[in-house]
């Protein structure tokens, strides 16, 4: 495996994302949401010279939650599939270059401009809420920032996964809508179904919440926020006592494994994918 | 000289401090025995006590002021309590009290007081269980002091203060941090002015305590900030509370009190802001809450639903996650939440002031079905800041039997938070959010910018570990070097179907060898398996390197040009082959070298979308040869090239097999073969049914070619007639007479109506039949 190479790829897909229109709207539509999220949200407080969460970051979260798994998982799932349907990728792994170089390279270059989007967007809504005079704890806005770049790195590897599953873009940006379909709304609706029909216990809930990343990504972001779960209900109140410092390991832990997982399978389907 | 001023202020401060210190501590400290010295005094003295540490307990039985000097301590045994007053009007000032002993049961305090009129400040309290216990001790005065808990089990604290059937006192800028709880039981009328109460269970406990006022108390990071009990007449004014998160987590809780006036209260970050639980509880009581902040709440205002006559104004309710909740099922009322036209400011309000008087001109209403779904079942709360959340709430709006019903409303909310005076707290800093977001912002452009140029990865000079210039081709038509690709039986399904059967493949360098046959026998396929995109079964070794093992080394010996050109159209050529030269890991100057020799140096800007057919191939070939690799493949060399561009190519690309490179093509064009080949492999259905010299393939393959000729309109029909009596396929053909020949007989036509007297005007080979492998098929000839 060559570094290098991997990197000659990452830039040509960094500057393939840089060149696509969704990428670009991607960006703006992000920057403007949380900026006019902030903004909104701020006017009425920023008098009070208060700090802590609320609805301000909770709408980040949401917004994050939404957006963030659609844009990773929607320039991730194109990215191989679209390629090979054009012929590019039969004609790219031609060259003097491994397919895990050229998975990981795309997955590099990918997760390069992903983090140049998402900065932009939080660089500007910031901005915005340090002009506003809001005394949102920069800690706790980086954590938030951090956890965002995790959350769409590993949703870009679900995306990757996705890509190296297909033949063409069509149907990889269909099965990529259904995935995000799922994590942000249909897994939830159905825990929750569950959790009042089948009397889950407030540690399956938990336990089951832990799969699925966005929840993850939610609850390490309040974690960090309010060093405790409590906001949450019982599962959270649970959580904290439970598992204590743990807590954040274990959120690192299943975002890290979000992002490794799915890119190791990428990788092992991606090895035996005939390239036609 | 200079110097003598300050002797003089030295020797004054020294004289001073002498004198200070006589009077202060009469008694020397190593031999003063302050048990004796206490039960030695009598009533109304004062016993100034030096510094030193002294051992507890110490037992105060006269109403006496005790003293100490700055570094003073009383050490208990880590037994029972340190201090024990059992006197009235005792003074205890500026002590150090340590080692309380750990029975809860037995209640160990670093001073407990049995007596009334006491006066305890200016002390500090550590490793205690108890702090300062009031037991039956009114009107006594806690000021000043300093607590800190043991470092044990919150469940195994003692109380911090404890004030026991004690009326009439006053609790005042004390700091108490790691007990248990302030506990105020049973004690009237008592003040609770500016302390800090932190990291406790409760940090204020009231039970019984009528006629109490708490002022600019400051309450954080306790499990409950206050919980107010069976009192009445409560006043809170100014006081701070603050991230209280435990399991209940209130900012302030109120249960069963009556007539509780809040004022200018904070109440923030708590996991409930103010709880409400059959407050008032008599039903002639009436509440009021004014000018509170209540922000950032889980829940702000939190009632059991039988709570009723609370009075809310111009307080701010900001950014709690839930504004307003009912625990539980039933419906809130007689709460009043705007009095004479002026309601609470609800920073999610929406709505509008048109006459800009400052009241919204719509009602402000608490609303909200997933909020309601929470509030009967706590553990969808999991559910939070969820997209889930959102969708409940939008089914709700969309459905209107789905709406919850309204839990409070504010006929006159405020437009802006209302004026309130809060008790300082720190102002974080707003240029760490700055800074950060400008390094967000610079590393973006980092990442532009590596995108848009890029530092790295620059191509340097070839650095492949294998030689890879080939040898020049000898003149010898039989080439007999050893093998540069090697395909062994390579065997390719795709389910039922064998798209390449036992292929074996030897190519030499400087050869040159093609792959004929019919569209779907494999052709390219195989040539697929040989650059490792599609797995097979069987061998592929390209200059030694097993093109699985080591797909890098091997392909790294291949100049590959593609059947459909596909390249990434918005790039520029020489763009384009900047960045396979630096796959290739050769120099950049290459590109320009392979651009002149493929005859494309002045479409070298041109983006590739803007190119012919002819150029892409041009593109194609020179992006094959970048690295000058010892073997090229060619799938339908010149597919999308007409005919003078088809020539260029297939001269290009001989030079490059008389310059030694080995050449592997398909192509279905008998004149490419005839030009370029050595040998031919003929496919069919996945098989290589033979393999022949270019020369002998239409031979072996009984194909033909259809010859036009031109011929004088009167004698077309005997033309026709001559040239099928020579045994020819001949039709008419229009003007002219079409006439299938052998590619080695094509002048055997001309002599036979040469030979009858019929003159041939032209002739051409009809170029779009010249003897494909699909039209031999179609005839059903056999090799």
């Amino acid at each position: 495996m060559s570094l290098r190479t991997i990197l000659i790829i990452a830039r040509k897909e960094l500057r393939d994302a840089l060149r696509n229109r969704w990428f670009l709207f991607y960006t703006v539509a992000f920057s403007v949401l949380a900026l006019a999220m902030a903004y909104l949200s701020l006017a009425g407080s920023g008098m009070q010279g208060l700090a802590g969460f609320g609805r301000t970051t909770a709408g980040l979260v949401n917004l994050v939650i939404l957006l963030v798994p659609l844009m990773a998982l929607s320039i991730a799932a194109p990215s191989l599939a679209g390629e090979q349907e054009q012929g590019t990728l039969a004609y790219l792994l031609a060259q003097p270059i491994t397919r895990f170089e050229a998975l990981i390279g795309k997955y590099l270059g990918l997760s390069a401009s992903l983090t140049a989007a998402l900065a932009i967007g939080f660089g500007i809504c910031g901005l915005g809420i340090a002009a506003n005079g809001d005394s949102a704890g920069v800690g706790v806005y980086i954590t938030l920032v951090v956890m965002t770049f995790a959350l769409g790195f590993a949703m870009l590897s679900v995306g990757i996964l996705i890509s190296t599953l297909t033949r063409k873009a069509a149907p990889a940006i269909g099965m990529a809508i259904v995935v995000w379909l799922c994590l942000t709304l249909l897994s939830d609706l159905g825990l929750m179904g569950s959790a009042l029909a089948f009397k889950l216990r407030i540690q399956d809930l938990f336990g089951l919440a832990l799969i699925n990343p966005l929840q993850v990504f939610k609850m390490s972001v309040l974690y960090s926020m309010n060093a405790s779960l409590d906001v949450l209900g019982p599962a959270g109140i649970y959580a904290t006592q439970a598992y204590g410092r743990w807590l954040s390991a274990l959120f690192i832990g299943s975002i890290i494994a979000w992002i490794i997982v799915p890119l190791v399978l990428a990788s092992m389907t991606f090895s035996r994918k005939s390239i036609a | 000289m200079k110097y003598r001023p300050y002797i003089w202020v030295w020797s004054w401060l020294l004289a001073a401090v002498g004198v200070m210190a006589l009077c202060a501590s009469p008694v020397d400290a190593g031999s003063f025995n302050l048990q004796a010295a206490v039960d030695a005094a009598e009533s109304g003295d004062t016993i100034q006590v030096p510094a030193g540490t002294y051992p507890g307990p110490l037992l105060i039985n006269q109403s006496i002021e005790l003293i100490a000097e700055p570094g003073t301590i009383i050490q208990g045994d880590g037994k029972g309590d340190v201090v024990q007053i059992h006197a009235p009007d005792v003074t205890l000032r500026g002590f150090t009290i340590r080692g309380t002993g750990k029975s809860l049961d037995r209640e160990n305090a670093g001073i407990t007081v049995l007596a009334p009129r006491v006066t305890i400040e200016d002390n500090v309290l550590e490793d205690v269980l108890f702090g300062i216990y009031l037991k039956k001790s009114h009107d006594s005065v806690i000021r000043n002091n300093k607590i800190g808990g043991k470092d044990i089990p919150i469940a195994r604290r003692g109380d911090g203060i404890r004030l026991w059937y004690s009326p009439n006192s006053v609790i005042e800028n004390n700091t108490v941090s790691n007990s248990r709880d302030v506990v105020i039981w049973f004690s009237n009328n008592t003040t609770i002015r500016d302390n800090t109460i932190t990291h406790g269970r409760y940090g204020l406990h009231f039970m019984f305590c009528d006629d109490t006022v708490l002022i600019g108390n400051h309450l954080e990071n306790n499990s409950v900030g206050a919980f107010l009990m069976y009192s009445r007449r409560l006043v809170l004014k100014d006081n701070r509370f603050i991230r209280n998160h435990g399991p209940s987590g209130y900012g302030v809780g109120l249960k069963e009190v009556d007539g509780v006036e809040a004022e200018n209260n904070l109440f923030a970050g708590n996991r409930i802001g103010l709880y409400f639980d059959n407050s008032p509880a008599s039903v002639d009581i009436v509440q009021h809450f004014t000018r509170n902040v209540v922000a950032y709440n889980d829940i702000g205002l939190a009632f059991m639903p039988s709570v009723e006559r609370n009075i809310f104004t111009d307080n701010n309710l900001i950014e709690n996650v839930e504004q307003v909740a009912v625990l539980g099922s039933g419906q809130l009322k007689n709460n009043q939440f705007a009095v004479d036209g002026r309601g609470n400011f609800w920073s999610d309000y929406n709505g509008f002031d048109l006459d800009g008087d400052g009241i919204g001109d719509i009602s402000y209403k608490a609303q909200s079905l997933f909020e309601n779904l929470m509030d009967r079942e706590p553990k969808l709360r999991l559910f939070l800041f969820s997209p889930v959340q959102q969708a409940i709430e939008l089914a709700a709006k969309a459905v209107p039997t789905f709406r919850p019903p309204v839990k409070i409303t504010d006929e006159a909310p405020l437009m802006h938070p209302a004026s309130v005076a809060l008790s300082s707290g720190a102002e974080p800093p707003v240029w760490p959010t700055t800074t950060a977001s400008l390094v967000l912002l610079l590393s973006a452009s980092g990442l532009l910018m590596f995108g848009i140029t890029g530092t790295l990865a620059r191509p340097s000079a070839t650095t492949s570990p294998i030689p890879m210039t080939p040898q020049p081709r000898k003149d010898q038509p039989e080439q007999t070097g050893k093998p540069i690709l090697s395909a062994g039986c390579i065997t390719k399904r795709f389910g039922r179907l064998t798209a390449v059967k036992d292929f074996d493949l030897d190519l030499r360098p400087g050869e040159a060898v093609a792959l004929w046959g019919p569209n779907g026998a494999g052709k390219t396929t195989a040539m697929r398996c040989m650059l490792g995109l599609i797995r097979c079964k069987g061998s592929i070794t390209i200059n030694g390197f097993d093109v699985r093992k080591r797909p890098k080394h091997a392909k790294r010996c291949v100049g590959y040009v593609p059947q459909e050109l596909a390249f990434y159209d918005d790039w520029r050529a020489k763009e384009l082959l900047g960045f396979f030269a630096k796959i290739k890991r050769v120099d950049r100057d290459r590109v320009l070298a392979v651009l002149a020799e493929v005859g494309l140096t002045e479409h070298a800007a041109k983006r590739v979308g803007e190119l012919s057919g002819g150029m892409k191939q041009r593109l194609a070939l020179a992006a094959a040869l970048l690295a000058d690799p010892p073997v090229l493949m060619l799938d339908e060399l010149t597919a999308n090239l007409d005919a003078a561009a088809r020539e260029s190519f297939l001269g290009l690309l001989c030079k490059q097999r008389d310059a030694g490179k080995a050449i592997l093509f398909t192509s279905h064009r008998l004149r490419e073969i005839e030009t370029l080949a050595d040998r031919v492999l003929v496919m069919e259905r996945g098989d290589v049914v033979t393999t022949c010299k270019p020369r002998k393939l239409a031979e072996v393959l009984g194909l033909k070619l259809s010859l036009r000729l031109w011929i004088d309109q009167d004698r077309l029909d005997d033309a026709v007639a001559q040239l099928r009596t020579d045994g020819f396929e001949a039709d008419r053909n229009g003007q002219t007479v079409s006439v299938q020949v052998r590619p080695d007989e094509k002048g055997k036509p001309l002599a036979a109506l040469s030979a009858a007297g019929i003159g041939v005007r032209d002739f051409e080979i009809d170029s779009n039949d010249n003897g494909s492998p699909n039209q031999r098929s179609k005839q059903g000839g056999t090799p």
